[in-house]
């Protein structure tokens, strides 16, 4: 399978991806999830062997070995083709680069057009193809050579519901045949196609792992309170309590994040009767990962803002 | 009259020898009107580009097939 | 055969954009242009009125490998820009548009990529170079004397390699940057510099690519191919090695963006 090593690449000495290290996990679908600019596509052009990294490497290994470029299938993010050749002749054209011998390029070129729904438009020329269709025939070359390995840059974030609806599910029917690897910066889209998922944030791994244990690990306990005036002496006083981890507050909102809900519930309600505090806001909630997600969303922002 | 005469005598008497380069004139012209009919999209609009190939001789349709197709 | 599908690839290419038609009528074109207007010439000069009443002017026939040299001259000029300009974007086109990236990302060799797409350029340009010259002998022939046909055939063998070694630097120049209007510039400012180096120092660049189109008026006449063209022909066919080779180590270390 592919592992990445330390792998770092910087633009006139700004970070596109830093020190990044993972394996991926064969025969799973992982997510690539970041904020626009978080490094995702640099990550998979490194990978793809279209950009060198700074340092760091792209290791291989399950009998893999030479051209990493055998064994993967890329979409970039913003497909192009010759437009002068018809859907069917760039299909063909790339399955023969691939070393695919000429009959076999035939059938598989047909086969993979009618699989990604544009056989209709074959043999019309790609300059007439709307973006949709574009985006079909790009999966459908990088399918073209079945690669072990495909990388996916943004597949469904320009398409319109239906065709994101198609794709998912294309994606879907993939998975039993080669590992994915995609790109995204909906949630949405990550948590609904993929098993695993590597968060990005400023071209660093923020957090990565099988999607069931991430969404666990961020599901924290956590109960929610407003006060009229000013919260800092609150978050004082209820940082006293051991059930409590830790407190932030958000928004003119106390987030308390605890270990014991039925007891801390019990405790702080009593303690809010008892001390009369004006309490406007009382919830009992998890975190989740879209809270995890916002923050470096958020972050990305404010440093994009600076 | 008399330049019109002695032209038509001139063309007449070297017509073998200035045939074949109005031919590849002609034939360079039809390629490249043939090719923007057939075009989808041309860098300037299309009447332009006839204009300049029918009437600028040689340089036009040359102009044309560098410049005036859009590529990709 | 990967390098036969690039090559087909580039040939289809360019059936698509005419230019399996436009290039050889523009390259006769430009080879017959000389030897008819200096045909014509007393002819062309007496309709402009350019003489006046009385004046007897004997514009003496200019001998035919002169006239056969013309042609060649055009070529070197007009012709070489018509070269620069359908080869600026062969590589330098796709890396901008963004083909390259779906036809690199495969397992494609680099030389195959590079050196097949030389092949289709120069098949292309000296299909066009070879009719063009002999549209030009057949008019030298026609209308100021005998060239040997084995003369011609060897000026042009000559000839041709160092319109191979031009399509070459623009190869290599396709590999240096993305823009293809800088890949125009760049081509055509080399074959500048070399040509007014080669001039200045003729004495002492006798073997310089540029200074094949030199010899050959000695060629024509004669039929004898003389040492230094021997050398420069040479020089040239390293160079175009060289210049392949260069690309081809370029393009690997680019990165496909």
């Amino acid at each position: 399978m592919i592992h990445l090593k330390n792998l770092t690449k910087m633009f006139d000495k700004e970070y596109a991806v830093k020190n990044i290290t993972f394996d991926l996990p064969p025969g799973k679908c992982t997510a690539l999830l970041g904020p626009n600019g978080a490094g995702k596509t640099t990550t998979l052009k490194i990978i793809a062997g279209l950009m060198h990294p700074t340092s760091g490497q792209v290791d291989l290994s399950n009998g893999m070995r030479g051209d990493i470029r055998q064994y993967i299938g890329y979409l970039p993010q913003h497909p192009q083709f010759h437009n002068w050749m018809t859907g069917k002749e760039f299909l063909q054209y790339v399955a023969r680069l691939s070393h695919i011998p000429y009959p076999e390029s035939k059938k598989r070129a047909e086969r993979l057009l009618e699989r990604v729904g544009i056989a209709d438009a074959k043999n019309r020329k790609i300059s007439s193809y709307s973006g949709g269709m574009k985006q079909r025939l790009g999966i459908a070359q990088a399918m073209i050579h079945k690669p072990s390995v495909l990388l996916l840059d943004e597949p469904v974030s320009a398409l319109d519901p239906i065709g994101r609806r198609d794709v998912l599910n294309l994606m879907e029917e993939l998975k039993q045949e080669a590992t994915l690897l995609y790109s995204t910066h909906i949630l949405s889209d990550a948590e609904e196609a993929s098993d695993e998922i590597l968060l990005m944030h400023k071209g660093s791994i923020v957090e990565s792992g099988s999607l069931q244990d991430v969404k666990e690990r961020h599901q924290l306990d956590k109960i929610t309170l407003r006060f009229e005036g000013d919260m800092q002496s609150y978050k004082e006083k209820v940082e006293a309590f051991p059930f409590v981890t830790h407190t932030d507050i958000q928004k003119k909102k106390l987030h308390v994040y605890v270990q014991n809900v039925p007891e801390a519930r019990d405790v702080l309600l009593d303690l809010v009767n008892k001390e009369q505090w004006p309490l406007l806001f009382f919830e009992v909630g998890q975190t989740t990962l879209e809270d995890l997600f916002m923050k470096v969303v958020k972050e990305h922002a404010m440093a994009d803002h600076l | 009259m008399l330049l019109t005469q002695n032209a038509i005598e001139f063309i007449n008497d070297n017509l073998a020898i200035i045939a074949p380069l109005l031919i590849i004139q002609v034939v360079l012209m039809i390629t490249a009107l043939v090719s923007l009919i057939r075009a989808e999209a041309t860098k300037g609009p299309k009447w332009m580009w006839a204009l300049i190939i029918l009437f600028i001789n040689t340089i036009g349709p040359i102009a044309y097939f560098i410049f005036g197709r859009s590529q990709e | 055969m990967q390098w036969l599908t690039i090559y087909k690839k580039e040939c289809l290419e360019s059936a698509r954009n005419y230019r399996w038609v436009w290039v050889p009528l523009v390259f006769i074109l430009f080879c017959i242009m000389d030897p008819l207007t200096t045909y014509y010439l007393p002819q062309i000069l007496e309709s402009t009125g350019g003489l006046p009443d009385g004046a007897t002017f004997n514009i003496p026939t200019p001998p035919a490998p002169n006239v056969f040299m013309m042609s060649i001259s055009q070529i070197n000029t007009l012709g070489v820009l018509v070269i620069a300009l359908i080869t600026m974007g062969t590589i330098a086109g796709e890396r901008k548009s963004g083909v390259a990236e779906l036809i690199l990302v495969k397992p494609v060799s680099y030389s195959a990529y590079v050196t097949a797409k030389w092949a289709a350029h120069v098949s292309l340009v000296l299909l066009s170079v070879f009719v063009g010259l002999i549209a030009s002998w057949y008019y030298v022939q026609l209308l100021f004397g005998d060239v040997s046909f084995i003369h011609v055939m060897s000026s042009v063998a000559f000839y041709v390699l160092y319109i191979i070694f031009v399509i070459s630097i623009s190869l290599f120049m396709n590999t240096w940057t993305k823009i293809p209007g800088l890949v125009l510039f760049l081509t055509i400012s080399v074959i500048l510099v070399l040509n007014l180096i080669t001039s200045i120092f003729s004495h002492l660049l006798e073997w310089s690519p540029t200074s094949i189109v030199s010899h050959l008026p000695a060629l024509l006449r004669s039929g004898e191919v003389g040492q230094n063209l021997w050398m420069a022909g040479l020089i040239t066919i390293l160079s175009i090695i060289f210049l392949l080779f260069g690309a081809i180590q370029t393009l690997k270390r680019r990165e496909i963006v």
